[in-house]
């Protein structure tokens, strides 16, 4: 009995022990998680050192200049200027169509060729590289409605980008009005409330966390694309500003901070590289924040969910 | 069209027409004749004691092709519990959500017969399935309130439907009605989700009775229950009685026997025409005699355990 | 209908009559919506008088308010306004009876003095005022007695929540009339179906549209004077990619993207996917709940940021220790950053995958005896096979498609000789686009090269439409095994 029992036990350590492959398989998985780090830690070091230069010395005055071909004067206010621009004209835009037409399609639709139609069309364009978006932005907003956007305009911009982040919002939209229990649904329809009073009342506010969680995100997108607003014509260089009111500078040229961080990186690097780091920081720090109100709004869902 | 004849052909008792008066002396069903499967006609003509809220003639309901209750005739009346047992797949939550047009939500579904309630056509055109929810109430199997406070959960209704009596008032009558007001006075504004499931199921039948409905249809309203919450509500049902005209769909044979006054049991059968199953009444009687002298063989089979 | 039928019904219809005073977020959303109608009616003003040659000035403004009274009309007839109606907000006046049509126009004349008018015309062009002056009377309607705002107490009038035919409690005979919604609600819900299909139809119009141009434009290209299919394919040494020579060399840009796209997957592919084995199989939920949203972020770090990486940081002090005679630019550099960017898309599609596995597979291998290696690589892996191709096709048409970080890292900006070697500078189809549109000041210009970029973006769309379609299909086909 006791040999067997021994026998046994040194069988179950040998077992324990022998398991080389599964630790390097283990490693190498860590070994790919660390990459992707690493890979994140570089990046936001390298925008930190190369563009400690300014930081250390006018981070403040960077932030609020505009543009100029001196060095030590030039600073990105005109690009954040931009940027919220497009960002608010492309939210105003992108998210009541994105939304509403998500709810269509959920609630309203159903399985009609219509909406299947439209379901595929979504999916797809939200694989479409976003430069093919500027080409759109360039022949219709551009060209063919010049009159009314001004042209290579703020507002073609940010349509451009609202019709790139349509996709996003609808498909995240769809998500989490899925995700709403149907039992609530007949609730709500059981006290005799209209189709219309079940999604607002019932539907859209359990959603709504999901929601916000996607268009946080898709602002996040539409602030950080270049490609698009480098096609539709977001100016790299220098531009009048001032005097203009507000409904004539959304007809006038514009420039963003993605667009400024390329400007500045096809300048000399000794000179211009601590502006594009600098940029790259700032735009790091708006998406990191976006990012994180995100996260911090889906785990309050999750949160909610479990209740 | 012509597979429902067909069908219908092999069950006589389910194509037999309403009778003019629904009162019918109780007594009739004692006759032994009425144990003869066959000569259980008329299983929707049970004794009606107080005036009717529901006729139903002849309804057959159908999910896309499927048929899902063939030919049901009965009578509910006012101010009573009626119960609805049978085995499952054998369409009585189907009926019931026939009552306030729940199936019209379901893509595919719909009905023919004639379903009336006082008098009216429910399934006349001019009929908004809205205005008919908000009459004919309705509790689910699990309890499914808001994610909201107990508060709002209540004042939902009467906040869409448009009231002029105080909110605060009706949000307190409603829940005394449900017997929860002692329990949640004094967190009215808490979340509804922090309830138990007893006191969540209490909940939505108070957020149903808060827009002061005629009828409430309860689909199995304890099954998701322990015993001692189960018991709660089969209390509040019984006070409710007095107010409300309530259907519920068990499939606890004793708490139907407990609360119900009048009980139809449902079946599932194969129709031969269609090869599949579909729902049918068999016996719609007082529940004391459906539980004592049932008139149809497989009533009795079912009561008894002996069923399939 | 029998006599016994005439019985005593509950008949309490929905009541109407209910004078509630709306809640402060119901009355912040109908100021909200009238601000927003009324900005639009502004701005299709605007757009006319542009075209008619004026430029937009206070006197849109003005012309805007004309047409939302116009419009106010209709609503005034139900003692509501537009907005208020879509929150199904109505007005009564001081007796709690519905506004007359009277009261309405005054009300709204107020409206308009208080919130827009005399802003604009006082202040004319000031921002700021406007702002104060709309944010004054949001406190107002916030924070006043019954929710009353200044242009109700001028009118006399206030904001209900319904209003309608008098409250029924009745009884007697139900009839077929009891058994209808009234027209508020009906009417709303009818107006949000279709304001909602309307919405639904922005998702066709945008993918219409994109097809149509991206396809009309490339055909003026094939089909200008300029054009002959051999531009299409220089032969000889002078072979590249240089639109402003009508050399349009695509085999150059494929090259350089075949590069990109090759090196980016031999990154992303094994990283991203042993991050999402990691994740689904390895990690404990406290350490997902830390490494989710560190991978999320860098998802969401923006092309040129990593283009900005690429010339900093890999080139210069990766790269160079590898390669003697690197310069800044090059393809390598481009393909390792457009791979970073890759990383956390093949890792969040292939994790879905993965998780999506039921635990009772893993459950019975674990109780044969397996390892836990055994049951990720044996098990879970070839069941989660198929989701896996797709995160990886999904991520090859991303990096075709990926622009930012080749226009910055692979140099080559004005055009590029055919090259094979990655440690050169190259160019893809995403970055000649984006030197086109970038350097092309007179795009409005007919020029074939400005032509050539409608018909890169073409190819692209085609290569990464039949990807994606293609890895939908895989997706489809792993979900209906589940």
């Amino acid at each position: 009995m006791v040999a067997i029992t021994t026998e046994l036990r040194d069988q179950l350590r040998l077992r324990r022990s022998a398991d080389t492959s599964g630790q390097i398989f283990r490693g190498l998985l860590m070994l790919a998680l660390l990459v992707a780090f690493a890979s994140l830690l570089a990046m936001i070091l390298t925008a930190l050192t190369r563009s400690w230069p300014i930081l250390s010395d006018r981070p403040l005055d960077f932030l609020f200049s505009n543009t100029s071909q001196n060095p030590d004067e030039a600073g990105v206010f005109q690009g954040i200027k931009g940027s919220v621009m497009l960002a608010a004209i492309s939210s105003l835009v992108a998210f009541p169509v994105g939304i509403g037409g998500a709810i269509y399609l959920e609630e309203y639709a159903g399985d009609s060729r219509f909406s299947r139609l439209v379901q595929v069309l979504v999916r797809n364009l939200a694989g479409v590289p976003s430069i093919v978006y500027g080409l759109l932005g360039l022949a219709i907003f551009v060209q063919n409605l010049g009159g009314i956007t001004g042209g290579r305009s703020v507002i073609s911009g940010g349509l451009t980008l609202a019709c790139l982040v349509l996709p996003v919002v609808i498909i995240t939209t769809q998500e989490a009005i899925r995700a709403v229990p149907s039992e609530l649904r007949q609730a709500g329809y059981g006290i005799g409330a209209t189709q219309w009073e079940v999604i607002r009342s019932v539907v859209l506010p359990s959603a709504a966390p999901g929601i916000l969680t996607g268009t946080v995100l898709s602002v996040a997108r539409a602030v950080g694309e270049a490609a698009p607003i480098l096609v539709v014509g977001a100016v790299s260089g220098f531009f009048q500003t001032g005097t203009l009111s507000f409904l004539e500078q959304t007809q006038s040229f514009f420039t963003a901070l993605p667009m400024q961080i390329f400007a500045f990186t096809k300048q000399p690097a000794q000179t211009w590289g601590a502006h594009a780091a600098g940029a790259s920081v700032a735009i790091l720090l708006v998406v990191v924040a976006l990012n994180s109100v995100a996260i911090w709004m889906r785990a309050r869902l999750d949160q909610k969910l479990r209740k | 069209m012509s597979s429902i004849d067909a069908g219908a052909s092999v069950r006589p008792e389910a194509r037999n027409p309403v009778p003019d008066t629904p009162a019918v002396d109780n007594a009739s069903s004692d006759d032994p004749s009425s144990k003869d499967s066959a000569s259980a006609a008329n299983p929707g003509a049970a004794g009606a004691t107080g005036s009717s809220v529901f006729e139903v003639s002849d309804v057959s309901v159908y999910y896309s092709d499927f048929r899902a209750v063939t030919n049901v005739d009965l009578t509910i009346n006012d101010n009573e519990i009626t119960a609805f047992i049978g085995p499952s797949g054998c369409g009585k939550s189907t009926m019931l959500r026939t009552f306030n047009r729940m199936n019209d939500l379901i893509e595919g579904a719909r009905m023919t017969g004639t379903l009336e309630y006082h008098g009216v056509d429910l399934y006349h055109e001019d009929v908004d399935p809205v205005a008919v929810r908000r009459r004919i109430g309705m509790v689910f199997q699990k309890p499914n309130p808001f994610p909201k406070s107990i508060y709002d959960n209540i004042a939902f209704g009467p906040r869409i439907a448009g009231t002029n009596e105080n909110m605060d008032d009706i949000v307190e009558r409603s829940l005394r009605g449900a017997g929860l007001w002692e329990e949640v006075k004094d967190r009215l504004k808490t979340s509804a989700l922090g309830l138990s499931g007893g006191q969540q199921q209490r909940l939505c039948i108070a957020r149903a009775t808060a827009v002061n409905p005629d009828v409430l249809l309860m689909d199995e309203p304890c099954s998701a229950l322990d015993p001692i919450a189960t018991g709660r509500i089969e209390e509040l049902m019984l006070e409710m009685k007095q107010d409300y005209t309530i259907v519920i769909v068990t499939h606890n044979m004793q708490q139907a026997a407990r609360v119900s006054d009048r009980t139809a049991f449902f079946t599932a059968e194969l129709d031969p025409n269609t090869d599949q199953r579909t729902g049918l009444l068999v016996e719609y009687d007082q529940t004391t005699t459906i539980f004592s002298q049932p008139a149809d063989e497989r009533t009795e089979n079912y009561i008894t355990g002996r069923f399939g | 209908m029998s006599p016994e039928l005439e019985v005593e019904l509950k008949r309490s219809a929905p009541a109407p009559g209910a004078m509630a005073i709306p809640s402060l977020s119901r009355r912040g959303w109908n100021a909200a919506l009238e601000i927003a109608l009324y900005c639009f009616i502004t701005m299709l003003v605007a757009i006319v008088e542009f075209y008619a040659g004026g430029f937009p000035g206070p006197s849109n403004w003005l012309i805007g308010l004309v047409i939302y009274a116009l419009w106010s009309l209709n609503a005034f007839r139900r003692s509501t306004t537009p907005s208020a109606a879509f929150v199904q907000l109505a007005v009564v006046d001081e007796s709690n009876v519905a506004a007359s049509f009277g009261r309405m126009v005054l009300r709204t004349v107020a409206r308009g003095t208080v919130l827009y008018a005399l802003p604009i015309l006082v202040f004319a062009n000031n921002q700021i005022v406007w702002i104060a002056m709309f944010a004054a009377a949001a406190a107002s309607v916030a924070f006043m007695e019954r929710g009353r705002a200044p242009w109700d107490l001028i009118a006399g009038t206030t904001m209900v929540e319904s209003y309608g035919s008098e409250a029924t409690e009745s009884t007697g005979p139900l009839r077929l009339s009891d058994l209808r919604v009234d027209g508020l609600r009906q009417r709303q819900n009818q107006r949000a179906a279709r304001m909602l299909q309307f919405a639904g139809w922005g998702a066709i119009i945008v993918s219409l549209l994109i097809v149509w141009v991206v396809a009309s434009e490339a055909f003026t290209f094939i089909t200008d004077d300029d054009f002959s299919w051999s531009l299409l394919n220089v032969e000889g040494d002078r072979r590249g990619w240089f639109p402003r020579r009508n050399f349009y060399d695509i085999p150059t840009l494929l090259v350089g993207t075949l590069w990109v796209t090759g090196i980016a997957m031999v990154i992303a592919g094994p990283v991203g996917l042993g991050a999402a084995i990691y994740l689904s199989e390895y990690a404990k939920p406290k350490v997902r709940r830390i490494v989710k949203p560190v991978i999320e972020t860098l998802a969401s770090v923006p092309s040129v940021v990593i283009g900005m990486f690429a010339i900093f940081f890999i080139s210069p002090s990766v790269l160079t220790l590898f390669f003697d005679d690197i310069g800044s630019f090059s393809v390598l550099a481009a393909g390792i950053g457009v791979g970073i960017l890759t990383i956390p898309l093949v890792a969040s599609i292939s994790e879905d995958a993965l998780r999506a596995v039921p635990m009772e597979l893993r459950q019975a291998a674990y109780g044969l005896g397996s390892r836990k290696i055994t049951v990720a690589l044996r098990v879970v892996f070839p069941a989660a096979l198929s989701g896996i191709s797709a995160a990886f096709i999904v991520g090859i048409s991303r990096a075709i498609g990926e622009t930012m970080v080749v226009a910055i890292a692979a140099g080559g900006s004005g055009g590029t000789l055919f090259e094979l070697n990655p440690t050169e500078d190259g160019q893809t189809i995403t970055a000649a686009m984006a030197s086109l549109g970038a350097g092309t000041d007179q795009v409005a210009g007919s020029g074939i090269a400005f032509q050539s970029l409608y018909f890169l973006g073409a190819m692209l769309f085609l290569i990464t439409l039949i990807l994606n379609v293609f890895s939908d299909a895989i997706v489809r086909r792993f979900r209906e095994a589940y």
